[in-house]
């Protein structure tokens, strides 16, 4: 499904050219669950980004689904991120004006659907992530774990094929990231594929599949010690 | 409107409508008229109908009436005289005696001006003249150029409207500008506040950088309003072609204007920065 | 939901929206108020001419009418000759000197001697209009019809009788002639000023007052085209020019301009100001909106991170800075036509002025002129930092936000 052929991104920090991936040869498969860990500044957000055709890389390939991420306009990218692409962020970043429904209604309304639709879509999909009493609370209003789930129903709204989570349990105390880490889980054996970024070795372990960078490079890519749903 | 102004202009339509001939374009020396009195014309009329001193004109007191030659004595320079801007008439002077006669006015005047000895009391004067007048009545200079100056006030009290207006708009976006200046670096703000500093500090900073953007915001301003006076001026002048005035930066003004908006900048800041410290550190970080 | 997010986005922070509102709010009131002012000036000069539907003015030669005390010789010919013409339906031959009134507070005031059928002078208002003069020993006395600002100053009330003079001789104390009238009437004089009392009577009877050089005299007359429209106004005036050469005959549209080149200041003013409230409101919405898609990077990029186009977010913000003017606005014209009033009221003061005169003066055209050039100007002011949102590098947004 993903696929990574010698990518490398570099970017200008400052003066100095940053190596954030460097030449990284990736497989991640449909249905898959995969951790990206490393330490602090190995490239796991800039891969995860390469992945979710925010980024383009500075060289080698990123095909998703057969399509070169690089050769999309602005536009077919966009497009590409709303109908495929699911992502959830470690600051949650829901926007703070909208309700829960509103805030999973965005998506839709900009992929053309109907109001009426929207709001029944949004009522099934935070339903689904145990928010279902939750509708028209502003984040302001949630926990933070609340406010993840909130995220994840809005990265699943248009049934994206791909889900990615940069650091999604960053900004969660351990027992709300262990909650959260479980409904990737439920995910999963829905069908959906994940991949997330992590610096958290255990964190990771929740995943089918660990692949640890380092340097901006694949140290290692194993099974992990856990089944997925633990 | 003094019936000798109103005379000026009749004699003005008069020269306009013989079209202001010089004399020296009539040849028969039969149809010339005796002894020639000097008139004074102003300089806008010299400039517009090419006439010069010793320059002959006919004046009549009627149009189409072919009146009486005259010699131009004298041009002069009109006073700026705010009342007369936008106004497009020439002006005349004739002696007294001469307007007279040619409007068959007899013993006739609008007006006299008095002066009074050294010494005497203007009060007084003006009683006496008063209790004797019939049909006319004295006035003390001041007073009537109190009532002829209304119009100025008016002005004054329009462009005094003005400006009030223009200082509160001003004073809404300087608040505006600074609050948002302000809380851009509400992080900043935040760390410094963290470290140990104490708000009264945090705001005296902001109040000192307030007080610096006004003071070189008012210069700059004075700056271009005195660039702005001078094409305001310069445009007028041509306009109305008149030597008066219209827009003076002084330093009265240029002081009054820093010392308003030292105080407006000064007063935003601090009212910026107090809100701003009036939050927790953390929730200036989003925690 | 764009708008829904535009509005909510502009109350997350409700003091900076409110006085960035307010700062709109009073550049809007200006940019009205200048915009009033500019088209208002010829709009009130012109309801003013038009009042009795006179739509020309012939005046001694070369000046404005009632600019100066000069008079038309042979007024009679001229009146007969102007309504023997077939194309004008009405003239009204009108004098104006000034008499004295014994036994009043006031020593004297301005008079119009008219011919009561046709004139086009004054509305009357309470009481009775004037009356021809009657040669007669045991005619009733003349009528005469005065300005509420002569009843006040000389202390007197409709149905009084006074006593008007003209030809005073200092030397001898006496008036060369007078006349007991009665106050029959009061009207409002529309172009007197409104300070200045005045007393209309019959033309007859005033160049009677005035002795005999006025016998024949006017200051000037209104005649009324039978067609209104300019250009049939204009072939009559054309004619009076050329038939009448002792005469200057103005249209209305040329008294507007010339009071308007009187009064050119005031329209430079209006443009001057006006552009400088614009920028005002453009400098406010810009800076607003600017600010605000600084401090949601972050959010700005999640919304293209998830799938949000360029265009929509472009379209965001962008609503956004319309909004912000758009409510500014609202309270902008309200203010304006406060200001206007207050404003108007002093320039209202200046001497010489007709009373109906306005300086200010509201009409629908003038309001969606400042309408449209504020929205204008609000659009300009939110494309600039909406399309910078629009523009923001997506993954170093991000990296940003996670670093900060």
């Amino acid at each position: 499904m993903i696929a990574c052929e010698q990518v490398v991104r570099s970017y200008p920090m400052g003066s100095a050219i940053v190596q954030a991936v460097r030449g990284i040869d990736l497989c991640i498969t449909r249905g898959e669950f995969a951790a990206i860990t490393g330490p602090s500044g190995c490239g796991k957000s800039t891969l995860l980004h390469l992945l979710g055709a925010v980024d383009v890389p500075t060289s080698g390939r990123v095909l998703v689904n057969g399509r070169d991420t690089a050769s999309l306009s602005d536009r077919e990218a966009t497009d590409f991120r709303l109908r495929h692409i699911g992502f959830v962020f470690q600051r949650f970043y829901l926007m703070p004006t909208l309700s829960a429904s509103e805030n999973v209604e965005l998506p839709l309304a900009e992929a053309g659907m109907d109001k009426r639709a929207r709001k029944a879509r949004a009522r099934e999909l935070l339903g689904y992530v145990g928010l279902g009493d939750r509708l028209d609370h502003r984040p302001t209003q949630l926990s933070g774990g609340e406010q993840q789930r909130v995220a994840i129903a809005r990265a699943l709204s248009n049934e994206p094929a791909l889900l990615l989570a940069d650091e999604p349990t960053g900004e969660l105390d351990a027992e709300t990231g262990v909650r959260l880490l479980e409904l990737f889980g439920r995910l999963h054996r829905d069908g959906r594929t994940l991949v997330f970024v992590t610096h958290d070795a255990v964190v990771a372990q929740a995943a089918q599949r660990v692949i640890r960078l380092h340097d901006g490079r694949v140290a290692s890519d194993t099974l992990s010690n856990t089944r997925s749903g633990a | 409107m003094t019936r000798g102004f109103a005379i000026a202009v009749a004699i003005v339509c008069a020269l306009s409508a013989v079209g202001a001939t010089p004399l020296a374009a009539q040849r028969d020396p039969a149809q010339r008229d005796p002894a020639q009195r000097g008139i004074a014309i102003d300089a806008r009329m010299a400039e517009d109908l090419g006439l010069a001193v010793g320059a002959r004109v006919r004046i009549s007191a009627k149009p189409g009436e072919p009146g009486e030659s005259a010699t131009i004595a004298a041009i002069y320079e009109r006073k700026a005289d705010p009342a007369e801007v936008a106004r497009r008439e020439y002006r005349v002077r004739l002696h007294l005696d001469h307007l007279q006669r040619l409007m068959e006015l007899d013993d006739r005047v609008d007006r006299f001006a008095v002066g009074t000895r050294v010494g005497e009391s203007i009060d007084s004067a003006l009683a006496r003249i008063n209790h004797v007048a019939f049909g006319f009545r004295a006035h003390k200079s001041r007073d009537v150029a109190v009532q002829s100056s209304r119009t100025f006030r008016v002005v004054e009290r329009f462009h005094t409207a003005i400006g009030i207006i223009t200082v509160v708009a001003s004073a809404v976006f300087l608040l505006c500008l600074l609050l948002l200046s302000v809380e851009e670096r509400k992080r900043d703000i935040a760390a410094l506040r963290l470290m140990g500093i104490s708000r009264a500090t945090v705001v005296r900073a902001i109040v000192i950088e307030a007080a610096i953007v006004s003071l070189i915001g008012s210069v700059i301003g004075a700056g271009i309003g005195w660039i702005a006076s001078l094409i305001v001026n310069a445009h007028f002048q041509e306009l109305y072609r008149t030597p008066l005035v219209f827009a003076l930066v002084t330093p009265e003004i240029f002081a009054f204007a820093t010392g308003l908006s030292l105080v407006l900048g000064i007063g935003s800041g601090a009212a910026a920065g107090w809100r701003l410290v009036q939050s927790s550190p953390l929730s200036l970080m989003g925690r | 939901m764009r708008f829904m997010m535009a509005w909510a986005t502009l109350r997350r922070h409700p003091a900076r929206t409110t006085l960035a509102m307010l700062g709109i709010a009073v550049a809007a009131a200006l940019l009205l108020d200048m915009v009033m002012l500019a088209t208002g000036m010829s709009e009130s000069f012109r309801s003013l001419l038009l009042t009795r539907g006179y739509q020309l003015r012939v005046s001694p030669k070369g000046t404005l009418p009632f600019d100066s005390e000069a008079t038309i010789d042979g007024a009679g010919a001229i009146v007969r000759a102007l309504r023997a013409n077939p194309d004008i339906k009405a003239v009204s031959p009108t004098l104006g000197a000034t008499l004295t009134i014994d036994g009043s507070r006031i020593p004297s005031a301005f008079t119009l001697g008219l011919e009561r059928d046709v004139q086009g002078d004054y509305t009357l208002e309470a009481g009775a209009d004037i009356t021809r003069a009657d040669t007669g020993s045991a005619a009733p006395l003349p009528r005469i019809v005065v300005s509420q600002t002569f009843l006040t100053r000389a202390g007197h009330a409709i149905g009084d009788t006074i006593m008007i003079s003209s030809g005073l001789d200092a030397q001898l104390r006496t008036a060369a002639r007078s006349s007991r009238v009665v106050i029959g009437g009061m009207g409002r004089f529309i172009y007197v000023p409104g300070e200045t009392p005045v007393i209309a009577l019959d033309l007859a009877l005033l160049r009677q007052l005035l002795g005999p050089s006025y016998r024949d005299r006017m200051s000037l007359a209104m005649a009324e085209s039978r067609r209104s429209d300019s250009a049939s106004v204009e072939a009559v005036r054309v004619w009076i020019a050329t038939t009448q050469p002792r005469v200057t005959a103005i249209s209305t549209e040329t008294a507007i301009r010339q009071v308007e080149e009187r009064l050119s200041y005031f329209r430079q003013l209006a443009f001057v100001l006006g552009a400088i409230s614009l920028g005002i409101g453009f400098l406010l919405v810009a800076t607003l909106v600017t600010l605000s898609v600084n401090e949601r990077r972050g959010e700005i990029a999640v919304l293209r991170a998830i799938g949000t186009q360029r265009s929509g977010v472009l379209h965001q913000v962008f609503l956004e800075g319309l909004l912000l003017t758009s409510s500014g606005i609202v309270g902008g014209l309200a203010l304006g036509l406060v200001t206007a009033e207050w404003l108007n009221g002093i320039l209202r003061d200046f001497p010489g002025l007709p009373s109906a005169f306005n300086f200010f003066v509201w009409s629908p055209n003038a309001g969606w002129r400042a309408l449209a050039l504020l929205l204008t100007s609000g659009t300009l002011a939110g494309l600039l930092p909406a399309w910078r949102a629009a523009s923001i590098p997506i993954a170093r947004a991000l990296r940003e936000e996670a670093i900060g």
